[in-house]
């Protein structure tokens, strides 16, 4: 792991998307394997006295054969779509690894956005600011919108921060009221210390106000 | 002449590494590349002059067209009416025409799209990003993109009334190029 961490980039995604290849070359190898002798046995059957029942069992319609060869497909389909699963996870895996590489969890900051109802505020944009740097600015599309309208939480922005005080600024452009244009700040102070740092941003509408409200919420 | 052979030996080392990260780097993807012909095209996210915002890649699995222009071009005017024709004709097989806009001033693209009223949307690119990140040279150039959001054709011109684009357009929609 150490000697990988040394390594450049490009280098290191090199590296694991050939060990990738290579396991998924692994694990397709079992698959022919496992096909190999079954295909062996077959042409050593049709040598052997006792294969000839298996041959005039294949000149019967809707014979043994028939149903061999179903199954044999059948079972080729499953070992494909193992296989597909395996590349599947596998894939998970380097994604997680990656992120854990990019951004370790000592100095991990990661902010999401949340929205809640949504009648008072259509969302634009958000523009996101950590220790006076911009490093987000996200347009959002109506699809996204009605996904966040729909209890889904979006991943913003992660990075890497140094432990200590640091200060989160959110600017929310959307549609507030009455169709107006609407533009509204919100901040918080926050200690990063050893583990990874979670913040949401929080979209809500206040009944009584009838006004959007902006929250930043500090995961602990 | 042990040190001969150790530095002969470092020397090629190094030239190796060199090899093996050029041939690396020309392997991957470069921005530079990532918008041309045979590449991935570039997604982008951006305000319409009338409407609402809207992301490139919330298209794929349908062909694009990205035209870019400026309300100052006389032939990006012909092009746009052209590709309105277009998508009037090939809309409900799937096509899609986003038109970016390199206008400095936004207002000049949103005061173009209230004259010139067209049936797909008329984006922004104030900042120009979208322009770099596709290399456009020169207006008006139009990009068709198939259903994988691979670019296939690049167009510097404003021969959309060709007959040409008609072939390239029916090509995307019939998905010849395996994109999904």
């Amino acid at each position: 792991m150490n000697d990988t961490r040394s390594l450049p980039m490009p280098m290191n995604i090199a590296l694991r998307s050939l060990l990738a290849l290579a396991l998924a070359a692994g694990l397709a190898a079992p698959l022919w394997a496992a096909d190999a002798p079954s295909a062996a046995a077959a042409s050593a059957s049709a040598a052997v006295p006792g294969a000839a029942a298996a041959s005039d069992a294949a000149t019967v319609p809707g014979g043994a054969a028939a149903g061999g060869e179903g199954t044999a497909t059948r079972s080729l389909d499953e070992q494909i779509q193992d296989l597909k699963k395996d590349v599947v996870d596998l894939n998970k895996d380097l994604f997680m690894l990656e992120e854990e590489l990019l951004f370790p969890a000592n100095t991990q900051v990661a902010v999401f956005v949340s929205m809640d109802v949504g009648d008072f505020f259509a969302l634009d944009s958000v523009s996101l600011k950590i220790d006076s740097h911009e490093v987000s600015n996200y347009l959002y599309t109506p699809r996204e919108v009605t996904a966040l309208l729909k209890g889904g939480v979006q991943r913003l922005y992660v990075g890497n921060l140094r432990s200590g005080q640091h200060e989160l600024i959110a600017l929310f452009n959307g549609k507030g009221p009455h169709e107006r244009a609407y533009r509204r700040a919100a901040s918080v102070r926050f200690e990063k210390g050893v583990g990874a740092k979670y913040l949401e941003l929080k979209i809500t509408d206040h009944q009584r106000a009838q006004q959007p409200e902006f929250e930043i919420k500090d995961w602990e | 002449m042990r040190l001969k052979y150790r530095a002969i030996r470092i020397c090629g080392l190094a030239l190796c590494v060199l090899g093996v990260t050029t041939g690396l780097r020309a392997a991957m993807p470069t921005g530079a590349a990532s918008g041309s012909v045979g590449h991935a095209a570039p997604d982008f996210a951006l305000p319409a002059a009338l409407g609402n915002n809207v992301r490139l890649s919330e298209y794929r699995g349908q062909p694009v067209i990205l035209s870019f222009w400026s309300s100052r071009c006389g032939l990006c005017a012909r092009q746009l009416v052209a590709l309105d024709r277009y998508y009037g004709t090939y809309r409900s097989s799937g096509l899609i025409v986003l038109a970016v806009s390199v206008d400095d001033d936004a207002q000049h693209a949103q005061d173009y799209a209230r004259a010139h009223v067209t049936a797909f949307p008329l984006l922004l690119d104030q900042a120009k990003t979208v322009s770099r990140a596709y290399g456009i040279g020169r207006l008006p150039t139009t990009v068709l993109i198939d259903r994988g959001g691979v670019v296939r054709f690049l167009h510097s011109d404003d021969g959309a009334g060709d007959e040409s684009y008609v072939a390239q357009i029916r090509a995307l929609l019939d998905d010849k190029f395996g994109g999904l």
